[in-house]
């Protein structure tokens, strides 16, 4: 368990850059080429809930039922996928993983019928071994993301026949998936490389959970075992399919969900006693909708800041009477245009209430969401021994700002809370459940504020000044860097995919084209070499 | 990442040391049974009963000290189990305090510092329930169990980077332990050739494992051995339901709680969680299913809405003015389901005592005062003696602000660990507390 309280070095080098030319560069023009950089160190990768979930279907296909529990995704730097490559995993969390893979063959092998039409290869009897070979061949590939050896297909087809003359066949198959799906093979993403470079098959594996947020398909992993992926070309083609690919899109809310923490809004807990919006199936359409917005801005090669500034969002019929606009469709999500009032996702319930406290907002909560997962500038912890008490609500200080004066005129708050506070306050016209309000406590609202010298009147320009906002390119590189690599970018990597993102107008495609085939990104050390 | 720390005892500390080495291509052993056994024989357990965001310091400190303590208001709910509870107050977590909340936890169950607190941190050793886990636990189904009532996070760890996850759902729990594989005492073992089946998919598990591991490098290897360890145990359980049960008078199975404690009004239902998860955890300990549990209420800096509250628990820590009614009753509320707990170890008969009797269940929060964040004073109460190792029944004091490593040393020399120290660098001690000691 790690809670992120302060993010990369990256971050403070991009306040002092240049501003970025935002409208100058043309997609077409020139990127820059890709500098020197250090290795990034060899990691096992355990997969988090999400991949978990992705490579089951892959491998069982898209109808099997997720098991309703795993052991819990932790964080690192921000990201579930970077904790992966750090926490082990616990003994309940083997076990979990055991009743999760029969969970998930009994469901493939509840119908014979079904399962022998499923399987590459249905062995007519128990002796039909060669048989059961080329089904497992097929099926340990994908699940596997990689060919087996002959040994593994050996001892896989000496499990399912000691259980097929044990028992029978269909048996035997129901122990040989639950084998394969409790293989480290398939629990972990092994990236440990070979001679200083990821091996084809890992390439492959990391940036399709980068682009798809899916393991390999068939095709790629033809690819990597044919020598396609060895030229700098044909990892190029590989990336281009993947880039144009339909599933790019759930590459994009993979990302998303993980960077904005969007999980967490399953346990949606405002008081329902104070938010007549509050409902639990309020908190998953809302993470519909910011997933909805990012991909939709990501496969249409939009300016992807416009995350923070779009006047269009995609809401179903309840998220519409919260924002009080017309309902798009009856039932399911449909595209909205906001007042003026709300731009981008600093105007979703998503961000609003879920950096919100049960029954009310936190300025600190979400100021320190701009800080930290849009900007990437670290805030530090309050010191461990002080009050942070604030006044009650009285008459004399009806607003939250009334109340946070103090916090910023105690000179050991505001070296803190100046940080997170006033962009916060900027955001106070949303209530905790992201609902629009002008007043609070009878007094109006002043929403007006100031970030790193750009001023903002309210939250929907406050949107547009974090979109120009000089560290933006360098943190949002960093931030798929450390979700797509599980770990921090070399910096002058990350410089350079800066530039390249500023370059090329701030669309993901070609950020995510220039991560995708760098050097640095399937370069790693093996602790051999770096010791 | 990890330090040596002088006094560990940590298996995987002394793995890691081995790798850090020359010595790769070790296999760790499995740990030979070490066995803590009251003078009437049955075994001593340990357990942990965490929650978040400390107490009310004045109101919490009973108003007299020694034997038949007099219950402050925070204690009332314990007045029953009195003569089984020792408080002991004014003990102190001395590690440096720069991490709200997780210096206190870290510090108060391993015993050091946190590491690297600003980029994230992690403990450096293994908490308490674990070092005793890998001594006393190795000889029943479950080396340890972990439990968590608002969520999963049990504070629990085997070492860096290994946190242990705690069950939330009590029907859940209730199937893993008392389900198709439970067996009532003094019958045979379970006669399922599934069994059978599952060990040999783990023994093909276990083999991958292995191949992999050689390609790693040494902290991924420590990650895979911890995996790997799991899968033994897990392999071990199931040889383990195929022998006879113990026969224990005391074990019966449980009722089965319901399959749904749904939330009500946005909040959970904590007591009715928590009293699920109590008598199952009763039942487990009273079948020797395991002899170590960590139990959270709720983690360190949880939100949890409590039934009546008007905000977040940590909210109300930090916000509530005046004497903070609120903070005073989550408390009293937390303190209610303890008593729950120990009275339902009290209430399993044990030959010449009870279950509660044969155990000590250590209750304790990562600060005290949340709104600073005090470590003074920091809660420990001590629930069960440990069948005659350490004082019952008594309020103690530390008059100086004592480290509470003394405590944590008496405790787990209660097990009959042969430990030299406890803590590392200046928060180390080499004493128990002497006042807690028989």
């Amino acid at each position: 368990m790690r809670v992120l309280t302060g993010l990369t070095l990256v971050a403070l080098v991009g306040c002092n850059a240049e501003e970025p030319p935002a409208d100058t560069a043309p997609p077409s023009q020139l990127l820059p080429e890709e500098p020197a950089a250090q290795p990034s160190p060899a990691r096992l990768r355990r997969l988090t809930t999400a991949q978990y979930e992705a490579s089951a279907r892959h491998v069982l296909g898209d109808q099997v039922a997720m098991p309703s529990t795993l052991e819990p995704d932790g964080e690192a730097i921000g990201f579930a996928s970077a904790a992966a490559a750090i926490d082990a995993l616990s003994a309940l969390g083997v076990e979990r993983y055991e009743d999760a893979a029969y969970f998930l063959a009994d469901q493939r092998v509840a119908d014979a019928d079904a399962m022998a039409a499923w399987l590459p290869c249905a062995p007519v009897d128990a002796a039909d071994t060669a048989c059961v070979a080329a089904s497992v061949e097929v099926l340990g590939e994908r699940a596997w993301r990689r060919p087996l050896e002959a040994e593994e297909v050996d001892a896989l087809v000496a499990l399912w026949a000691e259980l097929a003359q044990a028992d029978s066949p269909p048996t035997a198959w129901r122990y040989t998936l639950a084998a394969l799906l409790q293989s480290p093979y398939f629990l972990y993403r092994v990236e440990v490389g070979e001679e200083g470079l990821l091996r084809p098959h890992e390439w492959a594996t990391r940036v399709s959970f980068l682009l798809w947020a899916a393991p390999p398909d068939d095709e790629l992993l033809a690819a990597a075992a044919d020598g396609s992926l060895d030229t700098a070309e044909g990892r190029a083609a590989a990336v281009e399919r993947l880039l144009a690919d339909p599933r790019f899109e759930a590459g994009i809310r993979g990302f998303v969900t993980e960077w904005f923490h969007l999980e967490r809004l399953d346990d949606f807990d405002k008081d329902p006693l104070i938010f007549q919006h509050a409902h639990p199936e309020l908190g998953p359409a809302a993470r519909e909708e910011t997933l909805q917005l990012a991909a939709w801005l990501g496969t249409s090669d939009a300016d992807w800041r416009e995350l923070l500034t779009s006047s269009v969002s995609f809401v179903d019929p309840r998220l519409a009477a919260l924002y009080e606009v017309p309902a798009p469709t009856l039932e399911g999500f449909g595209p909205v245009t906001f007042g003026p009032e709300r731009r981008g996702v600093l105007g979703h319930v998503s961000v609003l209430s879920g950096h919100s406290h049960a029954t009310r907002t936190s300025a600190t909560g979400r100021g320190l969401f701009v800080r930290s997962t849009l900007l990437c500038q670290p805030v530090p912890e309050p010191p461990a021994d002080v009050d942070t008490s604030l006044p009650e609500p009285d008459t004399t200080s009806p607003t939250l700002r009334d109340r946070l004066t103090t916090h910023l005129e105690e000179p050991g708050c505001a070296v803190c809370h100046l940080i997170t506070d006033p962009i916060g306050l900027g955001l106070e016209q949303f209530d905790a459940v992201g609902r629009f309000r002008t007043l609070e406590g009878g007094a109006p609202i002043d929403p007006s504020g100031e970030l790193d010298g750009a001023s903002f009147a309210d939250a929907a320009e406050l949107g547009g000044v974090v979109a120009e906002h000089a560290s933006l390119p360098g943190c949002w590189v960093d931030r798929w860097w450390v979700y797509g690599a599980g770990g921090d970018p070399p910096y002058e990597t990350n410089e350079w995919l800066a530039e390249t993102f500023v370059a090329s107008g701030h669309q993901l495609r070609p950020l995510l084209r220039a991560m995708a085939t760098s050097e640095a990104f399937r370069r790693v050390e093996s602790e051999g070499a770096r010791r | 990442m990890t330090r040596p720390t002088p006094g560990s005892i940590s298996r995987r500390g002394v793995l890691r040391g081995l790798l850090g080495g020359s010595a790769v291509g070790l296999t760790l052993p499995w740990l030979e049974a070490h066995a803590s056994t009251c003078a009437s024989g049955f075994p001593r357990r340990f357990g942990v009963f965490f929650w978040g965001n400390g107490n009310l310091p004045d109101r919490w400190t009973p108003l007299t000290t020694g034997a038949g303590w007099e219950p402050s208001e925070q204690l009332a709910p314990l007045l029953g189990l009195r003569s089984k509870v020792t408080v002991c107050t004014g003990l102190e977590v001395k590690v440096p305090n720069v991490s709200p909340h997780w210096s206190g936890a870290v510090g108060l169950l391993t015993g050091q510092d946190l590491d690297g607190a600003d980029e994230g941190w992690s403990v450096r050793a293994p908490t308490v329930d674990q070092v005793l886990a890998a001594e006393i636990g190795n000889d029943t189904l479950y080396r340890s169990l972990q439990i968590g009532i608002a969520d999963a996070e049990c504070f629990s760890y085997s070492g860096a980077n290994q946190p242990n996850y705690g069950e939330t759902d009590p029907f859940a729990l209730y199937q893993r332990l008392f389900g198709d594989t439970f067996r009532d005492p003094g019958g045979s073992g379970t006669v399922d050739p599934s069994l059978g089946f599952r060990r040999s998919v783990l023994d093909a598990v276990l083999g991958d494992l292995g191949r992999l591991s050689s390609r790693l490098g040494t902290e991924d290897r420590i990650r895979l051995e911890a995996h790997t360890d799991g899968v033994r145990g897990l392999e071990q359980r199931l040889a383990r339901l195929q022998e006879a049960p113990p026969d224990l008078a005391a074990c019966v199975r449980p009722e089965a709680p319901p399959e749904s404690i749904p939330d009500i009004d946005g909040r959970i239902q904590l007591s009715r969680r928590s009293r699920a998860m109590s008598d199952l955890l009763a039942m487990a300990l009273a079948c020797d299913q395991t002899r170590v549990f960590s139990f959270s209420h709720h983690r360190a800096l949880s939100n949890v809405l409590f039934p009546a509250a008007s905000d977040g628990h940590h909210n109300l820590t930090h916000n509530e003015g005046g004497a903070q009614p609120e903070v005073h009753e989550a408390t009293v509320a937390v303190m209610e389901e303890l008593a729950y707990l120990l009275g339902a170890l009290d209430a399993v008969d044990e030959g010449d005592g009870t279950l509660l009797d044969h155990a000590l269940v250590m209750a304790v929060s990562e600060v005290s005062e949340g709104r600073t964040h005090r470590l003074d004073e920091i809660p420990l109460l001590l629930a069960g003696g440990a069948c005659g190792k350490l004082v019952t029944g008594h309020h103690l004091r530390s008059q100086g602000n004592e480290n509470v490593n003394h405590a944590m040393l008496s405790v787990l020399r209660a097990f009959d660990l042969s430990l030299p120290s406890w803590g590392a660098d200046d928060t180390t001690v080499d004493t128990g507390w002497a006042p807690l000691e028989l």
